[in-house]
């Protein structure tokens, strides 16, 4: 592959006290792309991607965002550099219509009486061309508390809110599919690919490799805070990547 | 591009009807105090003249019923209101009794001094880490103490016109300025709620805490503007019924504290935050109103309030309790549930050991009763 990357961490080690968490991780994400880290529960999946969302701060290594050293001193910096996660426990507020949320925090304003005044005609306006131009979801209302929509919708409602306001990049999702049904699983690889298809680079993170099977370019395999390898998706199959994960291929 | 279109879950009756749920408890026992009036006492309870006694009576708790709905949906309380009419109240009219202050210099001061005790409470509450309850409480005592050491036994009466004319005055002579008064703090209120960012982050706030923090919204900041809010109109309020009066004494608005948390939560605003009401929390001072002055017209004592109150609450958060549990994971219960399991027959039996206790202790009582001596 000769494009370069748009994200890339380059030798990353990040020790909690006397415990080594990752030893030595590089990654590589390219714009357009998904990639898909897979691992065992403690293999640093988690604390790769916060250190990639600027949550910790590694003990040693560099990002490079577009070629360029790139350093953050919190979450915030990764926000405006155009680099968001979405959670699985996602912070949405039940009580407030899908608009109210995606504008959350950031709300659009217009003047009355020349105070600023919340402009709800607006953000409703806007929350459904983000939502049905960039996501292509359709809700059937946005009038509805969040509450009353459904796992996959509310996943919608908090990738639009990332994709609306940080001119977002780099989307690192962290299981979105491991609280929804079948169907819902479904709808929501059918999002990744919409917004891969836009050109922005997605980190993925998932126990399910059917679903890294469906949806990645590249998977990244962790184990004991180390990458034991990325492979193309199309290039190696379940039982591959298995092995990598559990260690048999180095054991075989 | 690929459309995506996600069809809405099923939504259920309950689930549709949610939006209009907080007025319909309220409406409802409205018009039940209505039918019932209508048999008891047509009247003497459906005259014009009542009906405005009604009107003045809410106008008095519509400001306060619409800071407190703001305070209960970021899942907060304040049971400090009374106190702080009495207290704002007080000291204005020591500076326009004693030192001769103007009256609209009174009126500003009360409510600045109220919205002062709002903030001490939010600084409480949120710098301090008392939980809301508990601060608000110990500062409900803290104010009722200043207003007794101010105005000791006093009694202040007698103020400028301005001062009755919020009490009790009429506009043009017909419309009763406090009803104006209430109703246009309850209209600005659901504008704040609405078009602002502190309404947006008070709904935010009281539905999920942390979310908000995530979201970047400052919660301790809005939690304190909900605080000063609150303060202030309580002051508001304390005016009103200084003009009502044309009196004010240290022990004044005893029951501010209940009869307004008692209106919003009837009307719907949800104590676990989140669900806010406007429109609900102006039917639930009608309906405190109505139901004390029902009450008054069918010539039952006043101590009955204080009964009627406590327990127009405790059904209507039953009762969304009851709603909110049932949509959210269908389970059947109620009263029949409470029968059927092994948990519920310990129970039973335990209410049936102390009511048979008092019951015994009761008769023995009165195997073992003398003459009685006079009290007193």
């Amino acid at each position: 592959m000769s494009r370069s990357p748009l994200i890339s961490m380059h030798g990353i080690v990040k020790r909690f006290g006397g415990v080594t968490a990752l030893e030595n991780v590089d990654l590589e994400a390219y714009a357009g792309e998904v990639l898909a880290i897979v691992g065992d529960n403690g293999a640093g999946k988690s604390t790769l991607i916060k250190i990639l969302t600027g949550v910790y701060q590694p003990t040693e290594g560099s990002i490079k965002l577009d070629g360029a050293e790139f350093k953050m001193a919190n979450h915030s910096d990764a926000i405006a550099a155009g680099i968001d996660a979405v959670y699985q426990n996602l912070a949405i507020a039940d009580h407030l219509t899908p608009p109210e949320n995606l504008f959350l925090g950031a709300e659009l304003t217009k003047s009355f009486l020349g105070f600023p005044v919340l402009d709800n005609a607006r953000m409703r306006q806007e929350a459904e061309r983000v939502l049905s131009e960039r996501l292509g979801v359709k809700l059937k209302s946005m009038d509805v508390l969040t509450e009353s929509l459904s796992g996959g919708q509310r996943q919608a409602v908090a990738i639009a809110r990332a994709v609306y306001h940080t001119g977002l990049r780099v989307l690192v999702m962290d299981e979105p599919t491991a609280a929804l049904g079948p169907q819902e699983t479904a709808r929501t690889l059918k999002l990744i690919k919409t917004l891969r298809e836009q050109g922005l680079a997605i980190i993925l993170i998932s126990h399910s490799l059917d679903d890294v099977f469906d949806v990645s370019d590249r998977i990244q395999v962790m184990r004991r805070g180390q990458r034991v390898g990325t492979v193309d998706t199309k290039d190696t199959d379940n039982a591959e990547v298995l092995g990598m994960i559990v260690g048999a291929s180095a054991a075989a | 591009m690929t459309d995506i279109t996600m069809p809405a879950r099923q939504r259920s009756i309950k689930e549709r009807m949610e939006p209009y749920m907080s007025i319909i408890a309220p409406v409802s026992m409205i018009l039940m105090i209505v039918l019932l009036m209508a048999i008891l006492e047509p009247a003497r309870y459906f005259r014009l003249s009542n009906l405005e006694i009604i009107l003045l009576e809410s106008a008095l708790y519509m400001p306060m019923a619409m800071a407190m709905t703001f305070v209960i949906t970021q899942r907060g309380i304040d049971l400090s209101i009374g106190s702080i009419a009495a207290l704002s109240t007080i000291c204005s009219a020591f500076l326009m009794k004693v030192y001769g202050y103007p009256a609209w210099a009174g009126v500003a001061i009360a409510i600045s001094l109220g919205a002062c005790m709002g903030l001490i409470n939010g600084l409480i509450i949120t710098r301090f880490r008392v939980p809301d309850l508990i601060g608000t409480l110990a500062m409900d005592l803290v104010y009722r103490g200043f207003a007794l050491v101010i105005a000791k036994g006093l009694v202040l009466a007698r103020f400028p016109d301005l001062i009755t004319d919020i009490g009790r005055g009429r506009l043009n002579g017909f419309l009763p300025i406090p009803v104006i008064i209430g109703l246009v703090t309850m209209i600005a209120g659901y504008f704040i709620l609405r078009r602002t960012y502190f309404g947006r982050y008070t709904v935010a706030i009281g539905s999920d805490p942390q979310a908000a923090e995530l979201t970047g919204i400052a919660v301790d900041r809005y939690k304190i503007y909900a605080y000063v809010l609150m303060g202030a109109m309580a002051g508001l309020a304390g005016v009103m019924l200084l003009g009502k009066l044309n009196a004010v004494q240290a022990t004044s608005a005893p029951l501010f504290n209940l009869h307004v948390i008692a209106a919003v939560v009837v009307g719907g605003t949800s104590l676990f935050g989140g669900r806010a009401s406007l429109l609900g929390s102006l039917a639930g001072v009608l309906l405190l109103s109505m139901m004390i002055n029902a009450l008054v017209t069918l010539r039952i004592e006043f101590f009955w309030q204080s009964v009627g109150s406590g327990v127009v609450i405790v059904t209507s958060v039953a009762l969304y309790t009851w709603l909110q549990k049932k949509d959210r994971d269908g389970s059947a219960g109620g009263l029949m549930g409470l029968f059927a399991s092994r948990e519920a027959q310990r129970l039973i039996k335990f209410t049936a050991a102390i009511i048979g206790i008092l019951l015994l202790l009761l008769a023995l009582g009165y195997f073992g009763a003398g003459t009685p001596s006079r009290s007193g």
